[in-house]
């Protein structure tokens, strides 16, 4: 019964930027391109052509030109869902189409649905967008079809320097802790991105889908601490009470005074 | 799609964060259609309450009054559900909003409290016609069944005041800094500015008939401090949102909010209302609809603008990175 939670630790030290965890995502889950242009247009950012998570780019390459003294600092970090364990899309999604899988992770049913667009800015991480086409939202599932038949998820498989690692969240974080111990005990400036203290924060709770940083994670597009939008739901309502309230009293005593 | 297409990444400062000025976060996709929702269902649900203050608090002489209020109340509530489907990217699936109930998503909230206040605003309306018939009918001055139509005022204006505030909570749930750093605020001001939009409908709709050409003085009352409530949230909400109101602070929103929402929408019928207790009748009654129409001209205008600001906001990875840091 008791299914782990599974998820990834994406290690940007280990990242050569070959794209294939984009290639093996688009293929398996027969993602079309981005751009229906031909030929596609290049974004002139470093290598990075792709630019985005979107509705059809579940896994995106970021290419981050550092100057250093000697040159240029060359990162690399493979992009995806977060898989966040209090996560901001499925709080607001309101036909129950985003759902908690049995391995932990988030994933938008397609069949239900209908395009509303509130999971796209509820998400913290820029994750989740509505297909130009199809009008769904769409991200990444974890390869939950993949997992139901105990396969390693499409990009984790291609990674081949293994950046991209695939398990059950414990042993992710736990490894992930300790890669970030010993590059900083060899002088590199690593960060694990996925706990309660960054990436994780703000009532998310973590993330099950983790990161080694070798940089800000701002210079990733990452935020450094997000917040789930669901925290402002209550103090909202509080407020919206409190302004009817004290219209009533105003109307109470105006239409009083008048009868 | 990539939105990174036309930007020129130029020469980056290593203390710069961000991603070549990449959005760190998705926008939504709304636009005019949900402006307009939110201008509709604003006067919808704040001329509810205005019709059950009426009955509560008015007695028999709000009857008339009242009875406005909840026909302006059901003809704004009809083109809600038309602009939220049509916004739908996919429309015939609009069922599915009432599949779950989802208390963290105020949309899932928004539409349960929509579908049951049109139950009771339809209901409250048809009691009060059939009332207004028996009346009539009967050549009888006092009112048939208060019991009833009390209940009904209470029901219609209780969802109708969800049905006015919640979007306030809808927008300030995401990730979009504008919206989401002063979420108490942004909901005040959205339930402050469906009041004036309400009262305002309310008093035009009375105003179009010459016969009554005089405002219900418990009506203006709410109207005017409504207004100035407004007034006062948008100079705070601004003020408090430091850096992040820049989408509001500059450029057309920044000419729409200040000009719009606020001159003609919130300061002019003030005035308008200060200055009509002067003026003979037949001119007091051009001015007071003419201050309804600014007024309501100004909440449409200030909801495209926080609707409109959004998405910039949403564009701007700084505003993001500062909000999390």
């Amino acid at each position: 019964m008791d299914q782990p939670a599974y998820g990834f630790l994406t290690d940007a030290t280990l990242c050569i930027g070959c794209k294939a965890c984009e290639v093996a995502c688009k293929q398996w889950n027969q993602l079309p391109t981005d751009s229906p242009g031909d030929p596609p247009k290049l974004s002139g950012f470093s290598y990075d052509n792709t630019v985005d998570l979107g509705a059809r780019t579940w896994r995106h390459v970021a290419f981050v030109e550092q100057p250093t003294a000697g040159g240029v600092a060359w990162l690399m970090l493979s992009d995806v869902c977060k898989h966040c364990v209090h996560a901001g899309c499925l709080d607001a999604c309101p036909t129950g189409a985003i759902i908690r899988t049995e391995f932990g992770t988030v994933i938008i049913q397609d069949d239900i649905c209908n395009g509303c667009g509130y999971c796209v800015p509820a998400c913290p991480f820029g994750v989740p967008q509505l297909d130009h086409d199809d009008g769904g939202s769409h991200k990444c599932t974890l390869c939950y079809d993949r997992l139901q038949a105990g396969m390693t998820p499409a990009c984790a498989k291609a990674c081949p320097t293994e950046s991209i690692r695939f398990g059950a969240v414990d042993e992710l974080r736990a490894a992930g802790r300790d890669r970030v111990a010993a590059l900083q005990a060899d002088g590199v400036d690593a960060l694990f991105y996925g706990d309660e203290d960054l990436g994780g924060t703000g009532g998310i709770a973590g993330l099950n889908a983790m990161f080694v940083l070798n940089g800000p994670p701002e210079a990733f597009n990452l935020p450094a601490k997000p917040k789930l939008p669901r925290r402002n739901v209550l103090p909202s309502a509080l407020a919206s009470a409190a302004t009817a309230v004290v219209f009533t009293a105003v109307a109470a005593i105006a239409f009083r005074v008048q009868r | 799609m990539s939105r990174g297409d036309e930007r020129n990444p130029g020469p980056r400062d290593p203390a710069a964060a961000g991603y070549y000025g990449v959005p760190v976060i998705h926008g939504p996709h709304w636009r005019w259609l949900i402006a307009a929702y939110f201008f509709f269902g604003g006067i919808s649900g704040a001329s509810a309450m205005i019709s059950a203050y009426a009955r509560l608090f008015g007695g028999a002489r709000a009857d008339r009054l009242a009875r406005t209020a909840s026909l302006v109340a059901l003809a704004t509530l009809l083109p809600c559900p038309v602009f939220l489907i049509l916004d739908l990217r996919r429309p015939r699936r609009f069922l599915n909003m009432l599949l779950v109930f989802r208390p963290s998503s105020p949309m899932s909230i928004g539409s349960w409290s929509l579908a049951i206040f049109g139950g009771f605003l339809t209901l409250d309306v048809g009691v009060q016609l059939l009332f207004m018939c028996a009346g009539k009918v009967r050549r009888e001055t006092q009112r048939v069944n208060p019991g009833a139509s009390r209940a009904l005022a209470f029901f219609s204006g209780t969802s109708g005041m969800i049905v006015a505030g919640y979007t306030g909570a809808l927008l300030a749930a995401t990730a979009v800094p504008l919206w989401s750093k002063r979420p108490e605020l942004l909901s005040a001001l959205f339930l402050s500015s469906a009041m004036t939009s309400g009262a305002a409908a309310v008093t035009a709709t009375s105003l179009l008939k010459p016969a009554d050409g005089e405002i219900d003085p418990a009506l203006e009352l709410l109207e005017v401090f409504a207004a100035a409530g407004e007034g006062a949230l948008l100079v705070g909400w601004l003020a408090s949102l430091g850096p992040t109101a820049k989408p509001l602070d500059q450029g057309l929103l920044g000419y729409v909010v200040r000009h719009g929402g606020g001159g003609a929408g919130i300061a002019a019928p003030l005035v308008i209302h200060a200055a009509a207790r002067r003026m003979p009748r037949r001119a007091r009654r051009i001015a007071n609809l003419l201050g309804a129409a600014m007024a309501l001209a100004g909440g449409f205008a200030l909801r495209f603008a926080i609707v409109e600001g959004g998405r910039l906001s949403s564009d701007d990875p700084e505003a993001v990175i500062a909000l999390t840091r």
